[in-house]
C-alpha cells in the first residue's frame, strides 16, 4: 500500500558460506553493458517466472545535502512519480499498473533505488517511463505542496509516533560531528517544510545524470533484448559533470558520546552506534559474521544472554549502515519491563567486551556462516533479491562481479580475523549510546 | 493497456501450480511434497487447524503461547540446543497461532532435511513447557504488545476492531492475547492445549524445494508414525452477526502526533464464489497505489503517507477493513474523505477501463507472490486447510480474465459495506481530538496503556 522512504536503519547483507553451482551459473547468466554517456545496465536472464524485476540505483541519497536541506534526496524520490512533460501527475503509476506493474522506491544515506516490477510484455512501456522521468520531471508547484503533506506524514509515522526512530535519530546526529551521515533520511522538519522548487531543480541537475546511475534487470527479459531497449530509450541521454563528491571526513573519535531521551513509553530503549568501515572495506565479511553470530537467531550470544538467560532485554537487533564512507554499526536493545537501563548497559558492555577480547567460539562461526549462507540462497530465490543485491554490489562493494565471489571470501573468514574485526568495532571510546527512559504519559 | 492475449498467457503461466504429491498418512496427517531444485534450500509449513478457536473463555493467547513454546525445549533437547541445532545448520523454524490455525515454518539447507523433520516432529509430538520457558514467553508476549504501542501502534488497530465488530465471537478475540489475557494463562493450559488441539489430524505438512521425494515422504512416514490425533474435537464456530449501527472506539494515545484509524465491516468467507471479481475492485478501492483510497488520502490532498483496504476471509466470515492515518488536527478530514470514496464506490461503481487495469495489475503482479518453494508450501498448505484444491489457483487466472462490470458491481452491492455497518477505531491523542468523532456514532473510549484491547 505504501512507499516507503526508508530512512531507517539501514539494511545489514547476508552472505554465502560456500559457494555451488546455482552460483556458478548464476554467473555466467549476467551481462552487463556501459553506455556511451556512462550508463550502465545489468542483466540477470532468469525464467523462471513470467516477470522482469527493475532496480535503478541512483548514487545520491542524504549523504549528499547540506544543512537546511536535509531531506531532499528523500523528497525528490517522491517527486519522480509526479509527472513530466510528457506524462501528466499520476500517469506512471496509472500506466504500469494498466499493464501489470507495480513500482517502489526507498532513498537512504547513500542512494535511492527505484524499483518497478511488471510482467515481460511491459518492458518496452517501463523502460520508456524510467527514461522519461530522469530527464523531462516536471516538479508542478502545486504537487510539491501536496507531497511535502505525505512526506511530513511519513516522518510523523517513522520518527514522532515511534520511540525506535525518535532515539535513533537523536543518535544518529551525535554520532557525527562533520560528516552528512549525520542528516536524518526522512529530513528535520523545518527543511521538510523549506525547500523550494529551484532546490529541487538543482538537485535534479545535479545527480541524476547518467553518468550517476545504474539500471539493473533481472528475470524473463534476454540480455540482447534488454540492452537494445536500454540504447534506444537511455543511449540519447547526454553525459554530464560528475556530481560533486563528499570529501568530509568524520573526525576520529575520542570517547564515548551519550544521548538521554524521556518519553511517554512502556519500554526502555539502548542503543549503541558504533563507528563501523565502509561497505568495500576488506573486513566486511568478518564483521557481517560477527553481527550474526551475536544477534542473529535464538541461539545468537546476545539474544541467548539479553532475552533468554537474564531476560533484561524484549528484543535485540544489529544493523552496520555500509555506505561508501565509513558509518555506524547499530545494535538496538527493546529492554524487558521494569529493566532499569544503566544495569542493563552494564551488563551488555561486560558481554561486549568478553567478545572484543576473545572473539567468538568455533560453534559461533559455525552457526554463522550457515545463517549467512541460508540467507543468501534465500535472497537469490527471487527475482528481486537477486537484482537488490547485484545493483548492492555494483554500487558499493566494487562491481557485481564481487557478488560471485563473496561465498569463497566469506568461507575463508578465520576466527583470528573475526577477533580483529570485533576489537576494531567494539571500541567504547568510538561510539554513542542512546537511552530512552520511559516517563508516565501525561493525562 | 495489457493485450488481451497476454492476459491469457500471464493467467496460464503465472498460476500453474508446480507439480507436486498428495498422500494423507495413516495417522491422518495430510503430506503434500514439491520438488523444486532453483536453490539447495528446503521449506516447510505445517497448519494445525484450530488455532486460537481452542483458547478458553477469557484465555486468549494460549494458541499463541503454545506455538512459542514448541520449540523452547523438546524431545532431548533444552531450548538453547534446540535452537543451536536449528541455527548451527543455518536453519529457520517459526511457529505462531492464527485465529483458525497454528503455522509452523522453516527453511533449511537441502543437506539437513534428516535434521528438519527430527526437529519438527520433537517440537510438536515431544514439547518440554518447561516452567521457566513459560514465564519466559508470557513475558515476551506482553512486551511484544508493549512495544508495539511504543513504537509501532497502528499495528495493533485490528485487534481492536475485531473486538468491536466480532465482540464475544472467537473472530473478536486476538489470537496473540492481550497484556490482561496473557497475564492470567498457566503452564497448565498450554499443556492442555496441547493434549487438546495438537495432533495428527489437524495437521497438513507441505515440503517444497529440492528434495527427494520417495525419501521424503518415507522420512515423514517414519517420524510422525507415532503422532496420535488430537484430543479433543475441532472447534465449531457459529456464524457472526453483523453491526447494526456504527460504534466507535478511541483508543487515547497521549502525545501521539497523529491519528491511526481503521473502518472495519464483518466481511465474506473463505468459500466466497466471486472472488475474482472482489480482488478486482479492491485493487481499485484500497489495493494498489492508483487506488481510489490512496488518491483521496495521499496522491491528492496530501493528507497522508498511505491508504489501503483489503478482505480476510475466514471459515465462517471474514472482515473488510481500510487503514489509514494523518495528523491530529486533520483526523476528521481524513475519516471524513474515507467515507465519502466508500460512497462514491457504491453509488458510481467501477468503468470498463478501471476493471481492464486492474485485472492487468492483478494477474501481472500474481506470479511475484508464488515464486519460492516458500512461497508454495504456504499457499498449498493454506489451501488444504481450508479444504480447496489446487483449481483453485488455476482457476483463478481463467475467473479473473472473465469478470464482468455486472460482477463488479455485484460485488461492490454485497461486498462493500455502507457507511453505516462500519466500526471505527482510532489510535490517537483525545485531549486533542476533543469531540470530533462523536459525529460518528457513540464514542467508547480506552487507554492504549489498558491492558486489553476491549473496555469489557
Amino acid at each position: 500500500m505504501n512507499r516507503p522512504g526508508s530512512p531507517l536503519l539501514p539494511r545489514r547483507l547476508s552472505v554465502p558460506a560456500a559457494p555451488g553451482p546455482a552460483l556458478a551459473a548464476g554467473h555466467a547468466a549476467v551481462r552487463s553493458l556501459l553506455l556511451d554517456n556512462g550508463l550502465k545496465v545489468i542483466v540477470w536472464t532468469d525464467h523462471s517466472i513470467p516477470s522482469v524485476a527493475l532496480h535503478n540505483w541512483v548514487r545520491v541519497g542524504s549523504r549528499n545535502e547540506a544543512p537546511g536541506l536535509t531531506g531532499l534526496a528523500h523528497f525528490f524520490e517522491h517527486m519522480m512519480f509526479n509527472g513530466t512533460a510528457r506524462h501528466g501527475a499520476g500517469e506512471f503509476d496509472r500506466l504500469m499498473e494498466a499493464q501489470g506493474g507495480s513500482n517502489n522506491a526507498f532513498t537512504c544515506d547513500d542512494v535511492t533505488v527505484y524499483q518497478d516490477w511488471f510482467p515481460r510484455g511491459a518492458l518496452d512501456l517501463v523502460f520508456e517511463l524510467e527514461a522519461d522521468r530522469i530527464q523531462g520531471l516536471s516538479l508542478a508547484p502545486e504537487l510539491i505542496e501536496s507531497e511535502r503533506g505525505v512526506v511530513y506524514s511519513e516522518r510523523l509515522l517513522r520518527v514522532d509516533d515511534n520511540n525506535q526512530g525518535y532515539l535513533s535519530e537523536q543518535v544518529q546526529r551525535a554520532a557525527f560531528i562533520a560528516h552528512p551521515y549525520r542528516f536524518p533520511t526522512i529530513g528535520l522538519p523545518d527543511d521538510i517544510r523549506g525547500w523550494t522548487v529551484q532546490d529541487l531543480r538543482q538537485f535534479y541537475r545535479t545527480f541524476y545524470a547518467p553518468n550517476n546511475q545504474t539500471m539493473v534487470l533481472v528475470g524473463d527479459v534476454s540480455h540482447a533484448e534488454a540492452f537494445a531497449l536500454a540504447r534506444r530509450y537511455l543511449g540519447g541521454l547526454p553525459r554530464q559533470p560528475d556530481p560533486p563528491r563528499v570529501l568530509v571526513c568524520e573526525p576520529e573519535q575520542l570517547g564515548e558520546r551519550r544521548v538521554m531521551v524521556r518519553r511517554p513509553a512502556q519500554m526502555a530503549l539502548l542503543q549503541y552506534a558504533y563507528k563501523a568501515p565502509a561497505a568495500n572495506d576488506p573486513l566486511a565479511p568478518a564483521l557481517n559474521l560477527l553481527l550474526t553470530a551475536l544477534v542473529d537467531g535464538n541461539a545468537s550470544r546476545l539474544h541467548r544472554l539479553l532475552v533468554e538467560q537474564r531476560m533484561v532485554a524484549q528484543e535485540v537487533t544489529a544493523d552496520w549502515h555500509q555506505g561508501f564512507d565509513p558509518s555506524l554499526c547499530w545494535f538496538c536493545f527493546t529492554l524487558a519491563e521494569g529493566i532499569d537501563p544503566h544495569a542493563a548497559r552494564d551488563l551488555i558492555d561486560a558481554q561486549l567486551a568478553g567478545i572484543a577480547a576473545d572473539g567468538l567460539t568455533d560453534a559461533d562461526l559455525h552457526r554463522a556462516r550457515n545463517l549467512n549462507a541460508a540467507g543468501f540462497w534465500k535472497q537469490l530465490s527471487t527475482i528481486d533479491g537477486k537484482a537488490h543485491l547485484l545493483g548492492e554490489y555494483e554500487a558499493l562493494r566494487g562491481g557485481w562481479r564481487n557478488l560471485f565471489a563473496a561465498p569463497v571470501r566469506h568461507a575463508a573468514v578465520t576466527r583470528q580475523e573475526i577477533c580483529a574485526a570485533a576489537r576494531l568495532l567494539l571500541n567504547p571510546r568510538r561510539r554513542t549510546v542512546g537511552m530512552l527512559v520511559p516517563e508516565a504519559p501525561r493525562c | 493497456m495489457l493485450k488481451p492475449e497476454r492476459i491469457i498467457e500471464l493467467a496460464r503461466q503465472g498460476f500453474a501450480v508446480p507439480a507436486h504429491e498428495r498422500i494423507v498418512l495413516a495417522n491422518g496427517m495430510t503430506l503434500v511434497v514439491v520438488p523444486r531444485r532453483d536453490v539447495p534450500l528446503v521449506a516447510f509449513q505445517l497448519l494445525l487447524r484450530g488455532g486460537a478457536l481452542g483458547d478458553p473463555p477469557g484465555l486468549a493467547g494460549v494458541a499463541s503461547l503454545t506455538a512459542g513454546l514448541l520449540d523452547k525445549g523438546a524431545g532431548e533437547r533444552d531450548a538453547a540446543a534446540f535452537a543451536e541445532s536449528i541455527e548451527g545448520a543455518g536453519g529457520s523454524f517459526s511457529a505462531q497461532a492464527g485465529p483458525e490455525s497454528i503455522s509452523i515454518s522453516g527453511q533449511f539447507l537441502a543437506q539437513d532435511q534428516p535434521r528438519m523433520l527430527e526437529l519438527l516432529a520433537d517440537a510438536l509430538l515431544a514439547p518440554r513447557f518447561a516452567a521457566a520457558e513459560f514465564s519466559r514467553q508470557r513475558l515476551r508476549h506482553v512486551g511484544h504488545i508493549r512495544s508495539l504501542k511504543d513504537s509501532d501502534p497502528s499495528e495493533l488497530l485490528p485487534q481492536y476492531g475485531r473486538a468491536v465488530l466480532f465482540g464475544r465471537h472467537p473472530y473478536g478475540q486476538p489470537a496473540g492475547g492481550s497484556e490482561d489475557s496473557l497475564q492470567a494463562i498457566t503452564p497448565r493450559d498450554v499443556i492442555e492445549y496441547h493434549r487438546a488441539h495438537i495432533g495428527a489430524d489437524r495437521a497438513v505438512l507441505v515440503v517444497a524445494g529440492d528434495l527427494d521425494v520417495a525419501w521424503l515422504k518415507t522420512a515423514v512416514e517414519q517420524r510422525f508414525a507415532s503422532w496420535r490425533p488430537a484430543g479433543a474435537p475441532l472447534p465449531q464456530l457459529d456464524p457472526t452477526v453483523k453491526l447494526r449501527r456504527r460504534r466507535v472506539l478511541l483508543v487515547d494515545a497521549p502525545g501521539s502526533a497523529q491519528s491511526y484509524f481503521w473502518l472495519g465491516a464483518t466481511g465474506l468467507d473463505r468459500c466466497y464464489r466471486r472472488r475474482a471479481a472482489l480482488e478486482l475492485v479492491n485493487s481499485l478501492f484500497g489495493g494498489r497505489f492508483t487506488s481510489l483510497l490512496n488518491t483521496e488520502l495521499r496522491i491528492r490532498t496530501g493528507l497522508s503517507y498511505g491508504a489501503g483496504s483489503g478482505f480476510t476471509r475466514g471459515r465462517v466470515a471474514g472482515e473488510f477493513a481500510i487503514r489509514s492515518f494523518a495528523e491530529t488536527q486533520q483526523t476528521a478530514r481524513a475519516i471524513d474523505l474515507t467515507l465519502r470514496t466508500l460512497s462514491r464506490l457504491k453509488r458510481e461503481g467501477v468503468t470498463a477501463a478501471m476493471l481492464d487495469s486492474a485485472r492487468a495489475y492483478v494477474v501481472g503482479q500474481y506470479p511475484l507472490n508464488l515464486e519460492t518453494a516458500a512461497d508454495w508450501a504456504a499457499q498449498l498448505a493454506e489451501l488444504e486447510l481450508y479444504g480447496l484444491n489446487p483449481g483453485y489457483i488455476e482457476g483463478f487466472g481463467p475467473a479473473l480474465r472473465k469478470v464482468t462490470l455486472a460482477d463488479a458491481q455485484q460485488v461492490i452491492e454485497e461486498a462493500f459495506p455502507s457507511g453505516r455497518q462500519l466500526a471505527l477505531v482510532v489510535i490517537g491523542d483525545a485531549a486533542r481530538l476533543g469531540a470530533r468523532l462523536e459525529r460518528y456514532g457513540p464514542v467508547q473510549q480506552i487507554a492504549l496503556g489498558a491492558g486489553s484491547f476491549t473496555q469489557h
